[in-house]
């Protein structure tokens, strides 16, 4: 107990997650009187899990849109497109922020790279400080749901680990995040469109819509290389990650030229410090959870939370309230491979589907980035733009009620995160 | 510290940088590769998916090594954000002296799984022995574990002294 009080304060102080959850374990193992060289033994799984692939290719493809002119052509070719719309721009950004969070997996790459060119855009066409800064603050981990963001390839990864549930693909995970997803995208265009009722329009001009789709010609392509990859049955999601990864650094290297061949050692070191700090915790969270379920941790668990919650119902609103609270301190990743283990089996326990919970956990998740008073994201847009983290309070608010009433939707509403994969609710 | 010691180090992070975008290059050419052989020829190398397992092994300790240089391993750090500079500054060397100590125990681990995998002559695939993949294990914990540990004794601030 004092070990673990120890470790949390450890954690709290700055310690590196991998080192807090090593510790655990070794301590742990070492009190089972287990050789330790399991906790290694389990962190070598790592290399026997072909789908981690998909992580350093999706990750490398990420960066290297984002070092690229990328952001820019992408936010051009949405402005020739929706930019003569009632609250066009406003839709811009939200459809962009998506479809680029869902190549870069909300590492708040999306504020950096996107935010930066909307937020002047958005500013001088009419809107309010407050209304800008909380819409590219928010979209910043808008897109969490949408394929392939990385997020949803480490719950299947997690959830297969654990090894209950019956077989979660991660083809379940990418079809069962669409619905949720839109309908997040959605309730923000309609708050948009609502707010920007006195901002000024840019007719629709077909010579610029043409022009902006010549620029992006060769980055269109790539939701249909991998949704279409991997629902014609082309590719598996590794392979249409490596297709990606190519596709990418040839466009942006050797196309476009905007990043030379020598920076992109850089580029490469810059986006595997991100899959480093992932895999590593991925690993080491192996260990620590074989752990766990040695000592049928989750079973106690399960057996106390039924002695005082009853219905599925109550359950539910206790997990996206504990969800919130531990979406603003835990990063998605960590929450991910440290939370997932232990409640995946007491939500099956409630007959939660263990897709549908991958899916509260995630849009939970995704609005703890900008949940007051510590979501990554609001520090993030605060030192991006320059304005006091109590603005971003303020100015993310009405954003945050409209995705919390989403993910209150999605938490009671199995059949939209599970229509689409064919399972039964 | 001398000036060889930073002409040492700077190389050091030279090689490593270069090892990093050697192995990712790999990765990408190798797995295209696997699809065109598998699409076209409806063949594979049997030997491409384990290297390709073996390489995210690889990318994932060298990037954990880099994001120690880097600071930037993924921590809450709730509290530190309203320690007072002094306060702060020995919360982080407690914090660097705990995830050595943590690091050296995995590296120390790590060697021994090496020496067992070595000693019962495990093979990844073919002839090639499996101790060679796993050696990054030790390797990779036991330079996390000098970086933590310097910057607890040092301080930080010989990373920046450039």
């Amino acid at each position: 107990m004092l070990v673990t009080l120890l470790l949390i304060l450890l954690a709290l102080l700055g310690a590196p997650l991998f080192a807090v959850i090593a510790a655990g374990a070794l301590w742990g193992f070492y009190g089972a009187e287990i050789d330790l060289t399991v906790v290694i033994i389990e962190f070598y799984r790592i290399a026997e899990m072909p789908i981690l692939i998909a992580i350093p290719l999706f990750t490398f493809a990420g960066y290297l849109l984002s070092e690229s002119n990328a952001p820019h052509r992408l936010v051009e070719l949405t402005r020739a497109l929706l930019g003569w719309m009632p609250g066009g721009l406003a839709l811009v950004s939200l459809v962009a922020c998506a479809f680029f969070t869902a190549f870069t997996g909300a590492s708040g790459v999306t504020i950096v790279a996107l935010g930066a060119l909307l937020y002047p855009a958005l500013k001088e066409s009419g809107y309010s400080d407050n209304f800008s800064l909380g819409l590219v603050t928010t979209s910043g981990s808008l897109g969490l749901l949408f394929a392939p963001a990385l997020p949803l390839i480490l719950y299947a990864v997690v959830a297969q680990q654990i090894g209950i549930g019956g077989g979660i693909t991660i083809d379940d995970m990418f079809l069962a995040g669409v619905l949720p997803g839109l309908l997040m995208l959605i309730l923000l265009v309609g708050l948009s469109l609502w707010s920007a009722r006195s901002s000024q329009l840019t007719p629709f001009s077909a010579k610029k819509a043409m022009l902006a789709m010549r620029e992006a010609a060769w980055e269109l392509p790539l939701p249909i290389i991998v949704l279409g990859g991997i629902y014609g049955g082309h590719f598996a999601i590794s392979e249409a990650a490596a297709v990606t990864a190519l596709y990418v650094l040839i466009v942006e290297v050797f196309i476009h030229r905007e990043i030379s061949l020598k920076k992109l050692p850089d580029v490469m070191r810059e986006s595997m410090l991100m899959v480093g700090g992932i895999l590593v915790i991925l690993g080491i969270s192996l260990a620590s959870t074989n752990y766990l379920i040695d000592a049928e941790v989750p079973t106690r668990l399960f057996e106390t939370v039924r002695e005082h919650v009853s219905d599925k119902l109550t359950f539910l609103l206790l997990l996206n309230l504990f969800l919130l609270v531990l979406g603003t301190m835990l990063d998605i990743f960590s929450a991910l491979v440290l939370i997932v283990p232990l409640l995946l089996p007491i939500a099956i326990g409630y007959g939660i589907d263990p897709v549908h919970l991958g899916i509260i956990f995630l849009a939970n998740m995704q609005i703890g980035y900008f949940t007051p008073p510590v979501g990554m994201n609001l520090f993030i847009a605060s030192y991006r733009f320059g304005k006091p983290v109590m603005q971003l309070y303020v100015a993310t608010l009405p954003w945050f009620f409209i995705l919390f009433g989403a993910v209150l939707i999605i938490t009671y509403w199995p059949a939209l995160s599970l229509i689409l994969t064919g399972r039964s609710y | 510290m001398s000036g060889l010691f930073y002409r040492v180090r700077e190389l050091l992070h030279h090689i490593e940088k270069g090892i990093l975008a050697l192995l990712l290059t790999a990765m990408v050419l190798l797995a295209a590769l696997q699809i065109l052989m598998r699409n076209i020829w409806d063949s594979g190398l049997p030997w491409a998916d384990p290297s390709l397992r073996t390489i995210v092994l690889w990318l994932a300790m060298m990037g954990a090594m880099a994001a120690t240089r880097d600071h930037s391993h993924i921590r809450i750090d709730l509290l530190s954000r309203f320690l007072p500079p002094l306060a702060k500054g020995a919360s982080t060397r407690i914090t660097n002296l705990f995830t050595g100590l943590v690091c050296g125990l995995l590296a120390w681990h790590g060697a021994r799984f090496v020496y067992f995998e070595w000693q019962d002559g495990i093979m990844v695939f073919g002839n090639i022995p499996a101790w060679y993949a796993e050696s990054i294990i030790p390797i990779g914990f036991g330079v996390m574990a000098i970086r933590f540990l310097l910057d607890a004794v040092i301080g930080d601030q010989w990373e920046e002294q450039e």
